[in-house]
């Protein structure tokens, strides 16, 4: 029979590096049922029968947040054999708020006090014998981060579970609490399981409302226990769920005073976090130094003399091109994938038309992308740094007093953060915002931050149109982050979303400085997504383009210079004219725009195959416009802010709740990305010397209706401030 | 006095948290209950970094207001 053992604590405490230090790289990734909190299990190291289930890092057993509600679900109605708890050691008061109720539940458990290499280093003992008598459970130190101790603390849990019944549940409250406690389990012994019935007992005492439905106690019983919890309430003069936890605090507070030895000559200089802190989140450099971190990004990703640029160059020209290049360093020549790939389809005598359709088709688009994973992964090199080493919860705190404004609140700003790397998890992540109408405002927002796959976008207009205008680049992300905000306050002021965003509350871990094997571990995933998903969709998009473009509808095989009469010609025409105010009113352009619906960075990919190759793309937007680099920032801001790909509309219908509230958020999405599209191609011909063009009044029409969105007075019940 | 009139680096004793809804229970299991001590680690436009039982909570300018404080 398999063990099951919960591993659950506090964020920040080093739960995940825990969770890899044991379970190595046998690992489940999977959601919660019904909801999209995620699911780890894994298998413990060496020991093919023992479950290791990572709950969600959580504060306490009461739902606060969803992450919560899950954990204390699984805790009380699945019931693991065995509890790791992990424990900051750096903090210890806080993190043994959880361990009090965890305790309550009357299940074998382990304590692991984590961070002993920083709590060492600063001086400090704990007495774990101390701490562990009063919580009757066995408590050891432990670096997760050096992988220190953490088997022998679960191999040991293991052992105990076959020796020990339930332990003994630790009573953490002052006299009348104990007294009505008592009084409440007497009431509710014959309905819960005897070991949790503190547990139980505590929860009917806060007045619990999942408890008290799930018990379905009669109403003579209910009376019984409002009496109690009243006398105790006018004996503290405090309400229940306030008593509860203040002597939860007050209980370890004596037991950290006991068992916590802090070195006494420290303290004196405040610690080198907050001293980081005392810039970064500074009332005047926050922002700027924020600016300059994505300014830093880019130069990094695709600027044109960064190492984004070289490593793309080289992937593209040489590593995948059709030629052969240069060991650095060397004088050995190594051929590209492409002409590999065209001398093996030569010797086994391939005929000119599968030569064409691997080649330039398959090989042509996947390559295209392919090319991009340095960019790709610089980004989220950048992220994943940023996520470590605690920057991006700052990030919430600095952007919230903006986003306020606009009634949505910091935390509103992380899934926009997600989003830069890619927009999937970033709605997904929307679930952690309580408030409901936030909850859908962001989910509708969040993708206007241009992620991964459309950065491939953005790179490869940046080289082939705006290689001397660096700024366009970073420009698109202001560009996002001005249509959230803007997007947000229109939003609050209609009637649908009128009302205060939830307060912010939220834990800033202290900086540290990330390991490389975390950082590594954490892009690698990101990035072998996005390699994946270059072979799954990339691939059979290009192949069945390159179909449409070399067939007509009798499914004659066409010429190169035949293309006027393919398939794709057709279905492109058919839908040209919705684009022709944007400047790219050709089959191409439509072709390219529908097609990059699938996955945004396909954009690049249709052009490409199109333009016969990236050096054809400037000409072929030459044939759209008179004023092709026009045409072509329309093209792209066209792209990047209309509804972002396929997949990540069905995550955002899923996030809506409904049908109604997903087409709402994808017909505000295409509205935004073709207003913002046609006033870029109408002005900027006017300034550009193009003269009055008719399509001038409906721009200017649609612009005036937007400003009247965004500066009118809001709906009833909107935001107080301002 | 409510907790936003405090300055930055100042210490505070939280004496009562206003309101029963469940950001009350979230900023109590959190450690933010009577008789804990606070620092003001960062103030910005209203929002505050507290420092608290060794961790940083950043907080917004209307919890601020409502969390009630005696100097310490």
């Amino acid at each position: 029979m398999s063990i099951k053992i919960a591993l659950a604590g506090n964020p920040n405490t080093g739960k995940t590096t825990l969770f890899n230090a044991l379970t190595g790289s046998d690992q489940y990734v999977g959601n919660w049922p019904g909801v999209t909190v995620e699911k780890k299990e894994g298998r413990l190291g060496g020991q093919k029968d023992v479950i290791i289930q990572d709950l969600p890092g959580i504060y306490s057993l009461s739902p606060y947040s969803l992450e919560e509600k899950v954990s204390r679900q699984y805790l009380v109605e699945e019931k693991p054999d065995a509890i790791l708890n992990i424990v900051d050691g750096t903090n210890l008061d806080r993190n043994l708020y959880l361990t009090t109720q965890l305790a309550e539940l009357g299940l074998p458990m382990m304590v692991a006090v984590n961070m002993m290499d920083v709590v060492k280093r600063n001086g400090d003992t704990i007495d774990f014998a101390c701490i562990g008598k009063a919580l009757h459970c066995q408590v050891v130190g432990i670096a997760a981060q050096k992988g220190d101790g953490c088997n022998e603390a679960a191999t040991t849990l293991v052992s105990k579970i076959a020796s020990h019944g339930a332990p003994e549940v630790p009573h953490v409250f002052g006299g009348s609490v104990e007294h009505a406690l008592a009084h409440i389990e007497e009431s509710i012994q014959t309905l819960v399981p005897k070991h949790a019935i503190r547990w139980y007992a505590i929860k009917l005492f806060e007045r619990d409302r999942d408890v008290i439905k799930r018990l379905g106690l009669g109403v003579g019983d209910l009376k019984h226990i409002e009496e109690h919890i009243r006398d105790c309430e006018k004996e503290l003069e405090d309400d229940a769920e306030s008593i509860i936890t203040s002597q939860r605090y007050e209980f370890i507070k004596k037991l950290t005073d006991k068992a916590l030895k802090k070195n006494a000559k420290k303290k004196e200089t405040p610690p080198l976090s907050d001293r980081i802190d005392r810039i970064v989140t500074h009332s005047v450099f926050a922002l700027p130094l924020f600016v300059l971190m994505l300014c830093a990004m880019w130069f990094l990703a695709v600027a044109d003399c960064g190492p984004g640029t070289l490593l793309t160059d080289w992937a593209n020209d040489g590593f995948l091109g059709t030629e052969s290049w240069t060991l650095p360093f060397t004088s050995i020549e190594v051929p590209g994938l492409g002409a590999l790939l065209a001398s093996g389809l030569e010797r086994i005598g391939c005929g000119e038309t599968v030569r064409s359709l691997v080649i330039d088709g398959a090989w042509g688009g996947v390559a295209t992308v392919l090319g991009f994973v340095p960019v790709i992964t610089i980004v989220f090199l950048f992220l994943s740094f940023l996520e470590d080493c605690g920057y991006m919860a700052r990030v919430a705190f600095i952007m919230d007093r903006l986003f306020r404004k606009f009634g949505l609140s910091g935390k509103s700003f992380i899934p926009i953060l997600v989003g830069k790397g890619c927009g999937v998890p970033a709605v997904m992540s929307t679930r952690t915002i309580e408030n409901e109408r936030d909850h859908r405002m962001t989910a509708i927002l969040a993708t206007f931050v241009p992620c991964g796959a459309k950065t491939v976008i953005i790179a490869m207009f940046a080289s082939v149109f705006f290689r001397d205008q660096w700024y366009v680049a970073p420009l698109m992300d202001v560009i996002g982050i001005a249509i959230i905000i803007l997007g947000g306050i229109a939003l609050k002021k209609s009637s649908f979303f009128a009302g205060e965003a939830a307060p912010f509350i939220m834990e800033l871990p202290a900086y540290h400085l990330p390991t490389a094997k975390g950082v590594v571990l954490h892009t690698w995933n990101r990035v072998r997504g996005y390699v994946l998903k270059a072979g799954l969709v990339i691939f059979p998009v290009c192949v069945a383009l390159w179909c449409v473009m070399h067939f007509d509808w009798h499914l004659n095989l066409l010429a190169e210079e035949e293309i006027e009469r393919s398939i794709l010609r057709e279905l492109g025409g058919a839908v040209a004219w919705f684009f022709a105010p944007l400047g790219v009113g050709t089959w191409q352009g439509a072709a390219a725009s529908v097609t990059a619906e699938l996955a945004k960075e396909q954009a690049t990919a249709t052009l490409q195959l199109m333009a016969g190759g990236e050096e054809g793309i400037a000409a072929l937007f030459g044939t759209f416009s008179s004023f092709p680099r026009v045409a072509a920032l329309s093209f792209l801001v066209f792209n990047l802010f209309v509804p972002p790909c396929i997949v990540a509309v069905v995550a955002t219908f899923r996030e809506m709740g409904s049908q109604k509230w997903g087409w709402f958020a994808v017909a505000f999405q295409m509205f935004v990305g073709y207003t913002l599209a046609l006033s870029i191609y109408q002005f900027g011909c006017l300034f550009a010397g193009g003269g009055f063009s008719a399509w001038l009044v409906p721009t200017v029409i649609v612009d005036l209706f937007v400003l009247w969105a965004v500066f009118r007075r809001g709906a009833k019940q909107g935001t107080n401030d301002e | 006095m409510p907790l936003a009139m405090m300055k930055k680096g100042e210490k505070a004793r939280i004496m009562t948290i206003k309101g029963t809804d469940t950001v009350k229970k979230h900023l109590g299991a959190l450690g933010f209950v009577q008789g804990a001590v606070v620092t003001i680690v960062q103030l910005s436009y209203g929002n505050m970094i507290l420092g608290i039982h060794d961790s940083r909570i950043a907080i917004n300018d209307d919890l601020a207001k409502r969390i009630l404080v005696q100097a310490a």
